[in-house]
């Protein structure tokens, strides 16, 4: 599904972020993306989410090489792929709902075609009560679900979720990695970047470790 | 994911809030610009119509008549050269009628450079013969000039070099409203390109989560272009209603308020400042222009934006 060939980063004329990084990730797994801060983790999402391109190497995705796509292509390829982040980003002015249909609507889909699935999937993530709240007055844990959702609503092939229980305490941080982990056993393959180890004691998915710019995986 | 979730009945929800937020200061102030310079742009356009229009109005009035002048002579009858000079104007193709001025009516011409102490009966002046024209076309007036040189002391002023000058002051000054009613257009444009930059930058988070939720940017460009697009209209719309209301009140301030004969001499010059239903269309036309203006400007400004980004 996603295939790293001998692929390498750095920025500009300074040292290698990432290199040598060979693995593949299958369709509908579920990985952990460790290592301490500053390892490049932040850096081989962005390059899964194709928002920054290899120095060296290929990203073959969904059987397409990424080096060379540019404009729409590039665009119909990142739409394959949700995004969580840390910080939620959330749009403060978009109520719950409003922030979760967002990618729906970008692609000019018709409220009274998604209301319904956008509820279902509210409800599903607990928000169904919530769904005219703006972001301000959702707790940090609520608005990781709504940053959830959104990234989940127009169903991509790979979730990608960059440090998502960085903002939650600890208890909010288990039930959310508990609701990735539903995702993925409903078909989503997921990648998390996070370093907290401790909290990835009490699951069972295999860990891709970032380290002096490599990357080893470990089932 | 469906526990539950059908059954439950949902309040039917408001129409949802524009994905680039409408209200904020930076939109307010851009607003008010717009509103500034399109009520700069309406009077300019509004003065440029009132003086096209009385400049044609005065030459229009000045080419329908032409005026034989007949010097005092010793030993000429001027009441019969001015008999002379009637008949043979109403001998003359394209020549509707004609009229000799009253020796009063000749002195009271005089009355507004001499003053009305002068006592103007002790002068010999000369008198004049006031010729309309019938039909312009018609008119033969080398034919006309050739017969009035039978008349002792008379000459013929076709006032041609009047509306010469007159044309070339109206034409100066329209071409001058509009050099000024581009420029404040250009102004229009300037003060969107920052006030749009001003905007992204300040929405760069938007932009963002836009981008990695999947939107293309000709999407953002639009949702950018929607939101300058109705602060030009609103901007636009409030500029040209200040400038008709401002056209309104200065017609009711000269036709009322100055004195009879100060407002009789501005109506001669700009016609009641009556703009008329094409200068109202005018104006009003200026409103979209301008908001098609900030509209078109936002969207190549953030097109290049995001271009930079991307």
């Amino acid at each position: 599904m996603i295939e790293f060939s001998d692929v390498g980063l750095h920025y500009g004329d300074g040292p290698d972020i990432l290199k040598n990084l060979n693995f593949t990730i299958e369709h509908g797994s579920f990985h952990f993306l460790t290592g301490p801060s500053g390892s490049g983790k932040t850096s081989l999402l962005r390059l899964l989410f194709l928002s920054l391109k290899p120095t060296r190497g290929h990203i073959d995705m969904f059987g397409t090489d990424t080096t060379s796509l540019r404009g729409e292509r590039l665009l119909d390829m990142r739409r394959r792929i949700g995004i969580v982040f840390q910080d939620f980003r959330l749009l403060d002015h978009l109520t719950t709902f409003e922030n979760v249909a967002l990618p729906l609507r970008v692609l000019g889909e018709r409220e009274e075609n998604y209301r319904a699935n956008v509820e279902e999937l509210l409800d599903w993530v607990g928000l169904g009560e919530r769904m005219e709240a703006r972001p301000e007055l959702l707790s940090g844990g609520e608005k990781q679900r709504a940053a959830i959702a959104r990234a989940v609503i127009s169903k991509p092939d790979i979730l990608l979720a960059d440090e998502p229980t960085g903002n939650v305490d600890p208890l909010l941080a288990e039930r959310l990695l508990h609701l990735f982990a539903e995702l993925n056993r409903m078909g989503t393959t997921i990648v998390i970047a996070t370093h907290e180890l401790a909290m990835l004691d009490k699951f069972s998915f295999p860990r891709m470790r970032l380290a002096d710019a490599e990357v080893t995986i470990h089932d | 994911m469906t526990d539950g979730a059908e059954s439950r009945q949902r309040p039917s929800r408001r129409a949802p809030a524009p994905v680039v937020p409408g209200a904020s200061v930076a939109g307010r102030t851009l607003m008010l610009l717009i509103a500034i310079m399109t009520f700069l742009s309406c009077v300019t356009l509004g003065a440029v119509v009132l003086i096209q229009k009385s400049a044609l109005g005065w030459s229009a009035e000045v080419g329908r008549e032409l005026t034989i002048q007949i010097r005092p002579m010793d030993g000429e009858d001027m009441k019969a050269n001015l008999r002379t000079a009637v008949a043979l104007a109403e001998a003359t193709p394209g020549i509707g009628r004609a009229h000799a001025l009253t020796d009063e009516e000749s002195r009271a011409l005089l009355q507004p450079w001499l003053g009305s102490d002068v006592d103007l009966t002790a002068l010999d002046i000369p008198r004049l013969v006031v010729v309309e024209i019938a039909d312009p076309r018609d008119l033969d007036l080398s034919m006309l000039e050739k017969s009035i040189t039978t008349v002792p002391g008379a000459s013929l002023d076709t006032h041609a070099a009047w509306r010469q000058e007159l044309n070339v002051m109206a034409g100066t000054m329209v071409v001058s409203g509009l050099l000024v009613l581009a420029l404040i257009l250009v102004a229009t444009i300037l003060a969107v390109i920052f006030a749009t930059r001003g905007t992204m930058a300040s929405s760069r988070e938007i932009v963002d989560v836009l981008h990695f939720i999947g939107a293309a940017n000709a999407y953002i460009a639009g949702e950018f272009q929607h939101r300058f697009l109705r602060i030009g209209l609103t901007g636009g719309l409030i500029g040209g209603l200040a400038a008709l209301a401002f056209f309104l009140a200065t017609g009711a301030i000269v036709s009322t308020v100055l004195p009879a004969r100060s407002s009789a001499q501005i109506a001669v010059l700009f016609g009641g400042f009556a703009l008329g239903i094409d200068g109202v269309i005018g104006i009003l036309a200026v409103v979209p222009v301008v908001a098609g203006l900030t509209a078109l400007t936002s969207r190549l400004t953030v097109g290049r934006f995001l271009s930079q980004i991307s």
